[in-house]
């Protein structure tokens, strides 16, 4: 579960809410229920208290004591309610005491006598026995002048039992509804957010090769639905500008080329008068440098056109292996100049599709880069081998090597690792990047990695074409000859 | 031979013509499409050197009316355009060859010669220049009458120059016809085969064959014996 998804988040967010809120109601309901069940037991027992005054002991003197004693314990009948009832004579000795209650909750003697002076008495609560009871005392006056104080008392647990149930259906009923809350909300973020993680997925797989595609639309009449739309819309503006950019540099390179015509011409006029050696040597000179503005015109031209995915027309299957090495020997000489040597390691049978054309113009780059940053008697080594699905080439020197600032921009148009030995060197700092624009054209992918003072590496790796020897299931020599023919029949009989 | 130049670059056209004229050729010139679709009906030309991007006419349609009426007048164009299917499009039209701009002159030089002697090419089997020979049945080089052993790259190099004697030829050039254009990049492959190549050559000889011709290219002495 990724905990910073928004996904998790808002679930997060809405059942903490949730919670908090149901904790809340579940207090409060608590709260109020108790102060309701007590409020009602409390008039309850006071209004038990003013009928047996009331009805029982109005009468006291016609009808006796003993009548009160019996008429208090039927009537009432304490013991069966789970009440207290105690009447007290005005001297402070005892009329009535009632008996425990069946459930033998409290001990009716042990509740202590009451302190309070009689016209100020008041509810009061008491333990007894581990038992909390409230008492009501009432003070009563018969026609007749006698004053008895009749008290009531009710045990809290009959309270209590109650909130406790109120607790346990909390209890239990609060992480039900949080948990399902949870779960529904997660599912229906899930169906909300499932467009999202299209759109997503789409849009990473889009770059500036493949924007004419467009991201899924949701007709969903939501905000997903807007973003969708809008991001399509961006998409075309981003499109709209590569074209742009793209058209820009194919008009100014051809642009360029009259002007550079002609003066490469009058150039050329002039150096076939009569002028001094002195001259012939500017001309020369000059010349040259139109021969280099051509060359950069040329290579942007050629980049622009790579980009716009027009330079790859002709793809064929190709021995990289073969390649690598006839290319390389092309250049042998270059490194033999320095007293470089080149050193092969090469697997058979790796094969590419690629443009054959623009695969040399790979090769023959990174060669050429690597003869160039390699001090003489050095060594630049080429491979090629094949691991699961990619075949890859890789040159390596043991060279000036790339500073590691520099690393990350070597494909850049223009870029210059080192100003003083480029310059000397007579790149036009394109190369790199038109290296790069091949690979990028062919879906392949271009790295390189350095360390400085000790050489450079660069690897290509290109998708695998069928019937070449991969590490995965590498057969035998004869098997891979097998394999290969039938290939190379495949391919003549298409 | 007379030569009709369609380009409406007027300095361009200029410097076409001041070499062409150099070379002894007669050279006319029209500034733009329609007239040199006039110019090619009234008069014979032995060749027609075609801009592609002309006012009032295309380069395209003019070598499409060229073609309707003359069949046989090789067409040399010009163009700033070199993709593929710009190339494409070229030769279909009808183009006998074509020339990228920025161009050397001597390249439009080769070209030129190379069309207007169309049909039979006189390729000898051997060619000297001074006291060289290159047999190029056996592949053998000699100079004074002494083998010269060369690898193959330098072979067809030294071919290449001794076939075009006498002519600068620019490293483009080079590159396109020895190598293929995928070393267009690789900074100074020519002058590294190039010296090689007079290193085997010149060396020990007092009369230098192969010039340096700077901001050109290279060129070998003219062909005969002197």
């Amino acid at each position: 579960m990724k905990f910073r998804s928004l996904r998790f988040r808002i679930t997060a967010w809405y059942a903490g809410l949730l919670t908090l809120s149901l904790l809340l109601f579940g207090v409060s309901v608590y709260l109020g229920l108790d102060h309701y069940l007590e409020s009602s037991l409390r008039k309850n027992i006071g209004e038990e208290a003013r009928s047996i005054g009331d009805k029982v002991l109005e009468d006291i003197d016609k009808n006796g004591e003993k009548y009160v004693i019996e008429e208090t314990g039927e009537n009432y009948a304490p013991e069966i309610n789970g009440r207290f009832i105690r009447i007290t004579r005005q001297d402070g000795s005892r009329l009535y005491q009632s008996n425990p209650p069946k459930d033998n909750s409290f001990d009716p003697t042990l509740v202590s006598v009451n302190s309070q002076p009689w016209d100020s008495a008041s509810y009061r609560r008491e333990f007894v026995g581990g038992e909390a009871l409230v008492l009501y005392p009432y003070v009563y006056s018969t026609p007749e002048g006698k004053r008895f104080l009749i008290e009531v008392g009710a045990p809290y647990h009959e309270i209590s039992n109650v909130l406790h149930g109120l607790i346990l259906i909390l209890a239990l009923g609060t992480p039900l509804i949080v948990a399902a809350a949870i779960a529904g909300g997660y599912w229906m973020m899930q169906r909300a957010l499932q467009p999202l993680n299209e759109i997503a997925a789409k849009a990473e797989l889009l770059g500036y090769r493949n924007l004419k595609e467009r991201l899924p639309l949701v007709h969903s009449g939501d905000e997903v639905e807007r973003l969708s739309v809008s991001l399509n819309r961006m998409i075309s503006r981003l499109d709209y500008s590569f074209q742009h950019i793209n058209r820009f540099s194919a008009d100014v390179s051809h642009e360029l080329r009259t002007p550079l015509t002609i003066l490469r011409g009058e150039l050329e006029t002039i150096a076939q008068q009569r002028v001094s050696t002195e001259h012939l040597e500017m001309i020369g000179s000059a010349l040259e440098e139109t021969d280099r503005l051509s060359k950069i015109v040329d290579q942007l031209l050629s980049i622009s056109r790579l980009d716009a995915g027009e330079a790859c027309r002709e793809v064929v299957r190709l021995d990289l292996g073969n390649l690598a090495t006839s290319t390389a020997d092309q250049l042998r000489l270059l490194a033999d100049e320095k007293s470089i040597s080149l050193v092969f390691n090469v697997t058979p049978n790796v094969f590419v599709e690629a443009d054959q054309i623009r695969l040399r113009q790979v090769i023959a780059n990174l060669l050429d880069n690597a003869i160039k940053y390699t001090h003489p008697g050095g060594m630049v080594e080429v491979s090629v081998s094949s691991s699961e699905n990619v075949a890859v080439l890789q040159v390596q020197d043991n060279g000036v090597g790339i500073a590691p600032a520099a690393l990350p921009h070597i494909f850049e148009r223009f870029y210059r690792s080192d100003l003083a030995r480029s310059r000397s060197s007579g790149g036009s700092g394109l190369g790199l990047a038109i290296v790069k624009a091949i690979c990028v054209a062919h879906s392949a992918d271009v790295t390189a990695s350095s360390t400085e003072g000790r050489g450079s590496c660069f690897r290509v790796e290109w998708a695998l074409a069928s019937g070449s020897a991969s590490f995965a299931d590498r057969p035998t020599a004869d098997a891979l000859a097998k394999v290969t023919k039938s290939a190379e029949q495949n391919d003549s009989t298409h | 031979m007379r030569i009709l130049l369609i380009e409406d670059e007027t300095k361009v056209s200029n410097f076409v013509t001041r070499g062409l004229s150099a070379e002894r050729y007669a050279v006319d010139t029209a500034p733009d499409g329609s007239s040199g679709i006039a110019f090619s009906q009234s008069y014979h030309y032995d060749l027609i050197i075609l801009d592609l991007m002309l006012p009032k006419v295309s380069g395209g349609e003019v070598l499409k009316l060229i073609r309707r009426k003359d069949t046989n007048v090789p067409v040399l164009v010009l163009t700033a355009r070199d993709s593929i299917q710009d190339k494409v499009d070229i030769f279909e039209a009808g183009a006998d060859d074509y020339l990228t701009k920025p161009f050397a002159f001597a390249e439009l030089l080769v070209r030129v010669k190379a069309l207007l002697r169309r049909g039979p090419v006189n390729r000898a089997s051997s060619i000297h220049i001074v006291d060289l020979e290159l047999d190029r049945l056996s592949q053998h080089v000699k100079r004074a009458g002494k083998r010269i052993d060369l690898t193959s790259k330098e072979y067809a190099l030294l071919e290449y120059l001794m076939s075009n004697s006498g002519r600068a030829l620019s490293r483009t050039m080079i590159i396109e016809h020895v190598w293929d254009q995928s070393f267009d990049g690789v900074t100074n492959i020519v002058d590294v085969y190039v010296r090689h190549l007079r290193s085997k050559i010149d060396d020990g000889h007092s009369r230098k064959l192969i010039r340096t011709i700077r901001g050109v290219g290279y060129a070998i002495e003219e062909e005969g014996d002197s």
